[in-house]
């Protein structure tokens, strides 16, 4: 994937929330989904959101993956304040520096799992010979290289996953966010997902933060925080920053 | 990849693709045949038209315009040679010939009856009667004191080829004058009440019995029937230029009636294409709406990935524009068969006040193959740009919530 170059900045911060607020109006009620969170994510991390279902994670997430705007409070982007950009500039920093896995794969029905690695590479207008060989090069890193003509509904859920986690790296992205990456596989693949993930991160130093609820997901990060009620309640670093 | 997505999402449910596709094929099948059915019409009548009036005619203004009778405006010999030469000179005429029309009476010692007659050059313009002669033949001899029956009038008189009848009229300076011609053929003609009436004879025997040298007009054809506008335009000029005292008319200003029935027809083609048309827009909307509903989830995941909302938008619009290509092509293929089978039966029908069974054809062309598929295209087009739009509307976050 030719990013282990990015390594030689590890550290710089590459996401940033402050003190980042999220209201959601039900009904005549306006809840706090996220209240005052900070939040650094920086070069190479792997980093995990922890926290029980209804805790803010995907909002955090959302928010983070500049999907959703803030109530209140910032989110940078290799420092540069976010909240007054528009949506085409928003959309242009997701498709040229963030990638997305999602909880349920969310991989387009009627393409092969090939073009929809291709896809990203289609939005940011990248040569036809290149988004191949980038495709053909990704998908022999997560071992779909024998399935890439299959559509997705031929493929496993890990193998959907696998190709879900293809796209979002496939771009060269700054940073990787999953929403519950595990949650709709069962133990054994989540943990080959996990370490799929885990592999690219060190390999590429590509910065990883993903949001879960499943404890099993925990031990392969370098650092976790746990949210509750909207609130980040607590960080542990397990691991110390490895070398580039 | 835009058109490779809309068009696997085409073939997606294909159930629901196939019904649509139905819908606008039916529709274009209807209105191409329509379209086919009312061009011919209106092509028939104007070859009808022109073949009887040429396709521009030369006289004095007034009998051209209906304020003078024929005699009372005849185009003397040394006026026409001058006109003939200007007419010879202009580009794409096809043919050229003079008439006299007149009225009088025809009959034997049992009785008369009315007589519009023609008085032609037989040469130039027999063969349009000969092709419709019911017996006998037609017109030769240009000064002959010969004539040719309408059917039906002859057989009021209770004559046939080779008798003879006397025709009575009042002559240019108005005077009575009467001949005894003899029946030549009879002619069978669409217009029953003009088949009861119609005699025709040489012009050089007409200018005869009239006591005239002079013509009452010049009928012009052309090769291309849109050129008559220009044509007569350039020959109004050449005539005022050289002082020749003629006016012009187009075949189109002597038969007012026909640009009411082409109107009629063309309101009725107007009407049959808004009604496919809101026929094909509903039936997609509906399709549309559904398929573009049930992808909402996709449209969050193509935005979260950084799809712009136009992207989004086109990649819909071209689904429908891409149903309604197919429908369209599949509606005028079926159109033209349809077209084709009908004209290979064969079918005619005799019109109201008619005499003569007339072909009822349908035209194969691109007049009724473009308008139905740009009919396919424009419905289809309008009826996703409101799915399409409220789709791209979405925020990312409301899209991807969607089941």
């Amino acid at each position: 994937m030719g990013q282990g170059s990015f390594c030689y900045v590890k550290g710089t911060p590459v996401l940033e929330a402050r003190e980042l607020t999220k209201f959601y109006t039900l009904g005549k009620e306006k809840v706090r989904a996220l209240d005052r969170v900070d939040f650094t994510a920086r070069q190479g991390d792997f980093t995990v959101v922890n926290g029980p279902s209804g805790s803010g994670k995907s909002t955090l997430l959302n928010l983070l993956a500049l999907i959703d705007r803030p109530s209140a409070g910032e989110v940078l982007f290799e420092g540069k304040p976010t909240s007054t950009l528009p949506e085409r500039a928003l959309a242009h920093l997701r498709r040229e520096k963030i990638g997305l896995v999602f909880q349920t794969f969310n991989l387009i029905p009627v393409l092969s799992a090939a073009e929809n690695v291709e896809y990203p590479l289609l939005l940011t207008r990248t040569p036809r010979a290149e988004r191949r060989e980038r495709v053909r090069a990704i998908l022999a890193e997560v071992g779909l290289s024998d399935l890439a003509r299959r559509r997705p509904d031929e493929l496993s859920g890990g193998q959907r996953q696998r190709v879900a986690v293809a796209r979002a790296l496939v771009t060269q992205p700054r940073v990787v966010l999953a929403d519950e990456p595990t949650a709709n596989l069962d133990s054994a693949t989540g943990k080959q997902i996990m370490e799929l993930l885990q592999g690219l991160n060190r390999e590429h130093c590509v910065t990883f933060v993903v949001v879960t609820h499943d404890p099993a997901v925990v031990p392969y990060a370098e650092r976790v925080l746990t949210i509750r009620d909207g609130r980040i309640g607590g960080e542990e670093r397990r691991g110390e920053p490895r070398p580039a | 990849m835009t058109l490779t997505i809309a068009a696997r999402n085409v073939l997606r449910n294909r159930r629901r693709t196939l019904i649509s596709l139905l819908v606008i094929a039916v529709g274009l099948t209807i209105l191409s045949f329509v379209l086919g059915f009312v061009g011919e019409a209106i092509r028939a009548t104007e070859r009808s038209l022109v073949m009887e009036l040429g396709a521009l005619q030369i006289g004095d203004p007034r009998v051209l315009d209906g304020r003078a009778s024929g005699l009372e405006g005849l185009i003397p010999p040394e006026v026409l040679e001058r006109a003939l030469a200007l007419v010879q000179a202009l580009p794409g005429v096809t043919g050229v010939t003079s008439q006299i029309r007149f009225a009088g009476l025809v009959g034997d010692a049992e009785g008369s009856t009315l007589l519009l007659a023609r008085g032609v050059v037989p040469e130039d313009c027999m063969d349009e009667y000969a092709c419709v002669l019911a017996s006998g033949r037609a017109l030769g001899d240009p000064v002959a004191r010969e004539i040719v029956l309408g059917a039906r009038l002859a057989a009021r008189l209770g004559v046939e080829a080779g008798d003879r009848v006397n025709v009575a009229t009042g002559t240019a300076a108005g005077a009575f004058n009467a001949a005894t011609v003899t029946v030549v053929g009879t002619v069978r003609l669409a217009d029953s009440q003009a088949e009861e009436r119609l005699g025709l004879v040489p012009l050089g025997f007409a200018q005869r019995l009239l006591r005239t040298d002079g013509v009452e007009r010049v009928l012009v054809w052309l090769d291309d029937l849109d050129q008559a506008p220009a044509a007569a335009a350039a020959l109004a000029d050449s005539f005022s230029a050289a002082g020749v005292p003629l006016g012009v008319r187009r075949w189109d200003e002597l038969t007012p009636f026909f640009s009411s029935i082409a109107t009629f027809w063309r309101a009725f083609s107007g009407f049959t294409t808004l009604a496919v048309f809101v026929l094909v827009f509903f039936s997609v909307l509906e399709v549309l709406t559904i398929a573009f509903l049930e992808r909402t989830r996709e449209v969050g995941t193509v935005r979260a990935l950084g799809a712009s909302r136009g992207r989004v938008f086109v990649g819909f619009v071209s689904e429908g524009l891409l149903l309604g290509a197919l429908g369209g092509l599949l509606g005028v293929a079926s159109g033209i068969a349809l077209s084709l089978l009908f004209n290979a039966l064969g079918l005619s029908f005799v019109p109201p006040g008619g005499n003569m069974p007339q072909p009822i054809r349908v035209s194969v062309g691109a007049a009724t193959v473009g308008p139905p598929f740009l009919v396919a295209l424009g419905a289809t087009l309008l009826a996703s740009l409101y799915p399409a739009g409220k789709n791209a509307r979405l925020t990312v976050v409301e899209a991807l919530r969607a089941l």
